[in-house]
């Protein structure tokens, strides 16, 4: 479909209404899930949603209406709502928030994709799951085996008032299996790949890397053989963290606190705000010297890769992390330009009837030049841990706890035994710079997590977090099961 | 778009089926929220939108489509997608025919025009007046004000047919001083009911009154819980009453029911039509929702059903099915808890040390069986000394079961409605012996 004389009548509606600037984006998402559970398909879903979101900028102030209505009479009322709603905020402003962006562009993005899911039949789809799953089911003591798959197309086309034209169209796909172990008085999880599955920009490629049908035996044994494993023990631990646990670290404790609407208190009441506040920059000694956390928007697979954000921005490289040291942030134009900056293109919204704001996009922790297995060498007494079970940190991003759904323990340089319900907690800079190891690029990966939560009214963001298993020195290890 | 609108679109989607059974539900919604920072608007949005959803059953396999494409090509195509899908699918032996329905009443107050109705100017007004709460004081605030109406319509080809519309509305402030902050919050289906002076007052005492911030020590303490903090921690029980985790194993009550589980003060029901958030009286499969008693007296007595897991587990159908698919089960959407008899200011004048907490914030499962949650306390954490708040106190984390929260607790004897996003409960505010922290902040 075709949307320019549509838009141009947006653009020029808003325009006479009072606006200084304004930008309409058409999207057109399709999602597609199937999710196998205890041995039947639980959901065969296909979803399909149209529409556009126009914003205006009146006076410094912004406006953002939505709509699905794609008559032109619904066009008109959705730009002079856009404007309505920008003069009404216009109107109590005790200070100028929004700036018309800097540059115009006219350019396409399409994700490349190796195989078209859709080329793979339905009934072959489903059938890898049910496999998937089925195998899960090792023990009469697994409750619930769940296999699933995401497909999701996003086809947009955003137009401004300073002559940008972009055209993307965005393939992302995920796949993952999880089982339920009940027994011993407890219950057990343990999913794979990572915490959440594998989510990746791309097509069928991604489904067939996640490698489901062949983990899935050993996932459901290693969820029984945790009923019965012994209680992570509770003290300080030298730890090591497996790479889709610190890529959690890395989303919950350097990606959000770097979003700079986070740190100029536009998230204060709902997400929170941020400890790497603007006089910092330069300054805060993050990390220790291997830590180097980059975005990185153009990353081939990197389920945030995109050509251009939701304001038009090109996507680019750009640091938060450097050597240890708070060197950037995640940027909009607006808050870019209140630091003197350019935007490094970390807006997204997650649909159509949603307002563009900074979110994590990929955020990378650079790989160290250890071998995985010489990571636990040198420790004498401590903890393995590996996918996520339970997550919280709080509204400065600073006093965090995270719990994994396995854990080892490490005796003299060696993976000793299978430890349940391990837990650890720190303070962000404290932990980053207690960091004295990172594997090599051999065990570097990029973890997609595609439910990240943010803004009112709530958007559901895709981020990725390359990583790999790092060490951490000296690390509060039990707590919430006595330590 | 109105009710008679919407069950006109319904019934033309479920004309084109040709499956077995068909379900068709059709949403309207319209969502409008003015956000503001440092006491001046940010993002100032509005949304609306129409989208259909057709659930096919074809023998005992499903599938499901949706689209908000109403055009009469996009709508058979639609319906095609989800008979095609479902023909695709295995056997599920356990699938029941669709419920047929029955008679059902939005409760009074669900629906009001003046919320409905509502302006971008309104909305400016309201928050206006909590810019100049923030001002009286020299403090900043964050926040929003949002107005929203829905509109549900489900019809199937067992006969069902339901129909609500329901609006809803809201404030949130966080009041922000040099070294304390205070949070408070209204929610009501009628936007003239909530009054922006009071709440941004209120948040603005509470910013005042936890300055200064001083250390305390982790480890038990006696704390009371306002409403948006209980509310909060209660709502990671919710899924415990859902059948499916009842069946699975992974709800503390899956041991059965008639057992005492909590407090003999606790009492809990799920009750759609409390007068403090009228709701849907359906479910999303056209079942009347029950209001259910889930524990009385500490004592378990029921968990919540859809038409699924009453036909598996040989239960009533108690109408909490979610929107199709649904991979979560049946779950209890309107949580009630029966307030106490002493008022909040008895409950604090009674402690002779203790913690009063506005809001808590990032809390999650640790342990699901045990229904160990960790979280941090955030905007107004207060010392009780002797009966009496003596200032401000630093955020600490907890690390605590809710289980023993309500077997070792006092309610107090108001209800609020609390939420966020993702829930909505009627709770009072609780006051919790022995409540664990396990570490501090420097805020």
């Amino acid at each position: 479909m075709n949307f320019d004389a549509l838009a141009q009548r947006a653009l020029d509606t808003a325009t006479q209404r009072g606006g200084r600037y304004a930008d309409i984006r058409f999207e057109t998402d399709r999602s597609e899930r199937i999710e196998a559970r205890n041995g039947v398909v639980a959901t065969l879903s296909d979803s399909t949603s149209r529409g556009y979101g126009i914003r205006a900028l009146v006076d410094g102030a912004w406006g953002f209406a939505a709509s699905s209505d794609l008559t032109e009479a619904g066009i008109d009322r959705t730009a002079a709502r856009a404007v309505e709603i920008a003069k009404a905020g216009a109107a109590i402003a005790r200070r100028r928030l929004g700036e018309t962006p800097p540059r115009a562009y006219t350019d396409t993005f399409a994700t490349p994709v190796r195989r078209d899911p859709h080329d793979v039949p339905l009934g072959e789809r489903v059938r890898l799951l049910l496999e998937a799953e089925k195998a899960l089911h090792v023990s009469p003591q697994i409750s619930v085996g769940r296999a699933w798959m995401d497909l999701w197309s996003i086809d947009k086309v955003f137009y401004s008032t300073i002559g940008s034209r972009i055209e993307q169209s965005i393939r992302q796909t995920g796949s993952g299996i999880e089982t339920m172990a009940v027994g011993e008085g407890d219950v057990q999880t343990r999913t794979f790949p990572g915490d959440i599955g594998l989510y990746k920009s791309g097509g069928w490629e991604i489904i067939e890397e996640a490698q489901l049908r062949e983990n899935a035996q050993r996932i459901g044994e290693e969820a029984v053989a945790l009923l019965k494993a012994p209680q992570c023990p509770s003290g300080t631990f030298d730890i090591i963290l497996g790479g889709s646990q610190v890529s959690l670290q890395i989303h919950e404790s350097c990606g959000h606190p770097a979003e700079l609407d986070r740190v100029m208190g536009w998230e204060a009441n709902f997400s929170g705000v941020s400890f790497l506040e603007i006089e910092q920059l330069g300054k805060l000694k993050y990390g220790s010297d291997i830590v180097t956390i980059v975005i990185d928007n153009t990353l081939p697979q990197g389920l945030a890769t995109i050509g251009y954000d939701d304001e038009g921005t090109k996507s680019i490289t750009s640091d938060i992390i450097r050597n240890g040291m708070l060197v950037g942030y995640e940027m909009s134009n607006d808050t870019a330009r209140s630091i003197g900056r350019e935007s490094n293109a970390c807006v997204r919204s997650q649909s159509w009837e949603f307002v563009p704001m900074i979110r994590m996009c990929n955020l990378n922790l650079l790989p160290g030049d250890t071998p995985f297995e010489n990571l636990f060498d040198d420790i004498k007494d401590g903890i393995y841990m590996e996918s996520n079970r339970s997550w919280s940190i709080d509204d400065h991003r600073l006093n965090f706890q995270f719990g994994c759904e396995m854990g080892w323990e490490i005796k003299n340089g060696k993976r000793g035994r299978l430890l349940k319900n391990p837990t650890y907690a720190g303070i962000t800079p404290q932990f980053w710079n207690s960091c004295d190891a990172i594997a090599d690029k051999h065990s570097w990966k990029a973890w997609g997590t595609p439910n990240c939560g943010k803004g009112e009214p709530m958007q559901t963001g895709r981020t990725a977090q390359c990583a790999a298993p790092a060490r951490f020195r000296n690390v509060r290890v039990g707590v919430g099961y006595g330590g | 778009m109105d009710s008679a609108r919407r069950e006109a679109l319904a019934q033309r989607v479920l004309a084109l089926s040709g499956a077995g059974q068909t379900e068709v539900m059709v949403h309207s919604g319209r969502n409008e929220l003015t956000r503001f920072t440092r006491n001046a608007v940010h993002q100032n949005v509005a949304e609306s939108d129409v989208s259909v959803k057709v659930r096919a059953i074809v023998g005992k396999r499903t599938g499901v489509a949706s689209t908000n494409l109403t055009d009469d090509t996009e709508l058979r195509s639609l319906v095609q997608r989800a008979i095609e899908m479902a023909k695709l699918s295995p056997d599920d032996p356990g699938l029941p025919s669709m419920p047929a329905g029955g008679a059902t009443q939005a409760p009074p107050g669900a629906y009001v025009r003046e919320t409905a109705t509502a302006s971008p100017e309104l909305r400016a007004q309201m928050c206006d007046t909590i810019f100049k709460a923030a001002e009286e004081h020299d403090y900043w605030c964050a926040g929003f004000v949002n107005t929203s109406e829905a509109g549900v319509t489900i019809v199937n080809s067992s006969g069902a047919r339901a129909s609500f519309d329901g609006t809803d509305a809201a404030v949130n402030v966080k009041m922000n001083a040099t070294d304390s902050t205070g949070y408070a919050e209204g929610w009501d289906n009628d936007v003239t009911r909530l009054d922006a002076h009071a709440i941004g007052k209120l948040s603005s005492l509470k910013a005042r009154d936890s300055a200064y911030p001083r250390g305390v020590e982790p480890g038990e303490w006696t704390v009371i819980l306002e409403a948006a903090a209980f509310g909060e921690l209660f709502t990671y029980l919710s899924d415990h009453f859902s059948a499916q985790s009842f069946d699975e194993g992974s709800s503390f009550l899956s041991d059965g029911l008639d057992k005492q589980y909590l407090g003999r003060n606790v009492t809990i029901v799920d009750d759609y039509a409390h007068p403090l958030s009228p709701g849907m009286p359906f479910d999303y499969e056209a079942q009347p929702t029950q209001r259910i008693g889930l524990v009385e007296n500490g004592v378990a007595k029921n968990v919540v059903t859809d038409s699924y897991w009453a036909n598996k587990l040989n239960r009533p159908n108690t109408g909490h099915a979610l929107p199709a698919p649904n991979a979560y089960g049946p779950q209890a959407l309107h949580l009630v808890v029966s307030p106490g008899s002493k008022s909040i200011n008895e409950l604090i004048a009674e402690t002779k040390r203790g913690l009063l907490i506005t809001r808590f914030w990032y809390i999650r499962t640790v342990d699901q069986k045990k229904a160990i949650v960790t979280g941090m306390t955030r905007d107004g954490t207060f010392l009780i000394e002797n009966g009496e708040i003596s200032g401000g106190v630093r955020n600490m984390r907890f690390n605590h079961s809710i289980l023993e929260a309500l077997n070792n607790c006092e309610f107090a004897n108001a209800l609020h409605r609390t939420g966020s996003y993702s829930y909505s409960v009627v709770v009072p505010a609780a006051k919790i012996e022995g409540f664990r922290f396990s570490s501090g902040t420097d805020f």
